[in-house]
């Protein structure tokens, strides 16, 4: 039969397709709210495919709301669980801060201020607009995050302290109010990006 | 509880001890009487409560104060629509609010008269051509919403202040 050969090479693809998401759901089968742990990962035996794992579940913290919201594909913020657009209406500006009559910092205070629901900390402010998120695929983004020219400079090893250490970056671990605070721990997401980072930082389909 | 000791209109107040809770609307209105700085939607989003922070290098912003603590006004200089007029003097800008009808109910007024006020303190410290002048005004009152006779009797008010006096405002 001439299609044996094809058939075959399909059994084994999809085969090993399989036996890695099965994998990955193994490793990565926490809950929404919480993040698994790289050595969760070690039975995919496949450095790559372990790598892109890794990424993928770090993902639950970065296309979540509380890092989405400050990472839009335009110049306004969202908001909220439901990422509703910025109110009151505020702009990126030229440094991430606001315009020069609207800064962050105006109603940003250093902290949360609960008796308004306004979330603070000292740097608040836009990631910048080549460091936009929104809309994009986790393939997308792990390619952009990888990318200098569009990850703010940052090498691999400043990404990893950026989600893993970062100030601002931890308040979505202690958003205040009612908002839903980023999947598991800001040290295991760092661990997560550092875990995928040390085997080749190898991003999903 | 947080000391809170704030220039208001000229005026030191202060010490006082504060509850981290307070908003500064709050205290301006509830502690020191001063209600001229409306309490309007209570999330920043209409801002009839803007008041005017001066920087010491003599620039200014508006700050809403429904939602910010009266503590991160510490040590600050601000300015409320009490503080405007001199002597009972109305300021130019007051006096163009009047004559073009810019407000009905007035609710709104207290923030476009700071937002304003401080757009031509900057315009005075950094002049803009001519050619942007209207997209200036429009960004500058863009956040502040009226509900009574609109935005364009503000607007041109604001305008008629510059163009009365261009050497000072305009390039």
């Amino acid at each position: 039969m001439k299609s044996e050969p094809r058939t075959k090479t399909t059994v084994l693809t999809f085969t090993a397709l399989l036996a890695t998401l099965i994998s990955i759901h193994a490793a990565s089968g926490a809950a929404a709210d919480m993040l698994a742990t790289p050595e969760s990962f070690a039975a995919i035996a496949d450095t790559a495919a372990r790598s892109a794992a890794l990424f993928t579940e770090a993902g639950k913290v970065l296309t979540h709301p509380r890092c989405m919201n400050c990472h839009p594909a335009g110049d306004r913020p969202r908001q909220g669980d439901v990422q509703r657009l910025h109110q009151p209406p505020v702009a990126r500006g030229e440094d991430g801060f606001g315009l020069p009559a609207m800064r962050c910092q105006i109603c940003h205070q250093a902290a949360n201020f609960e008796p308004a629901g306004v979330p603070g900390n000292p740097a608040w402010h836009l990631a910048p607009h080549e460091m936009g998120w929104e809309g994009k695929t986790l393939a997308q983004i792990c390619e952009q995050i990888k990318d200098p020219a569009r990850n703010g400079g940052r090498s691999l090893e400043d990404i990893v302290h950026h989600v893993g250490e970062d100030h601002l970056v931890g308040w979505a671990w202690a958003p205040g109010g009612d908002r839903t605070p980023a999947p598991g721990t800001q040290a295991q997401a760092g661990a997560l990006l550092d875990a995928w980072v040390k085997t080749g930082a190898v991003c999903p389909n | 509880m947080t000391t809170l000791t704030v220039t208001i209109n000229g005026r030191s107040y202060g010490p006082t001890e504060v509850r981290d809770e307070l908003t500064m609307n709050d205290y301006l209105r509830e502690y020191l009487g001063l209600t001229g700085t409306k309490f309007g939607c209570g999330a920043a989003q209409c801002l009839s409560c803007a008041v005017i922070v001066d920087n010491p290098d003599g620039s200014s912003y508006t700050s809403p104060t429904c939602i910010v603590p009266a503590t991160s006004f510490n040590g600050k200089s601000i300015r409320t629509v009490e503080g405007h007029a001199k002597n009972g003097e109305l300021t130019v800008l007051q006096k163009a609010f009047i004559e073009h009808f810019a407000f009905q109910c007035g609710y709104c007024t207290a923030g476009f008269l700071n937002e304003g006020q401080v757009l031509l303190d900057r315009l005075a410290r950094k002049r803009v051509p001519r050619a942007d002048l209207e997209k200036t005004i429009a960004e500058a009152l863009d956040g502040h919403l009226c509900r009574c006779t609109g935005y364009a009797k503000y607007h041109e008010a604001v305008r008629d202040v510059i163009l009365a006096d261009p050497q000072r405002y305009l390039l």
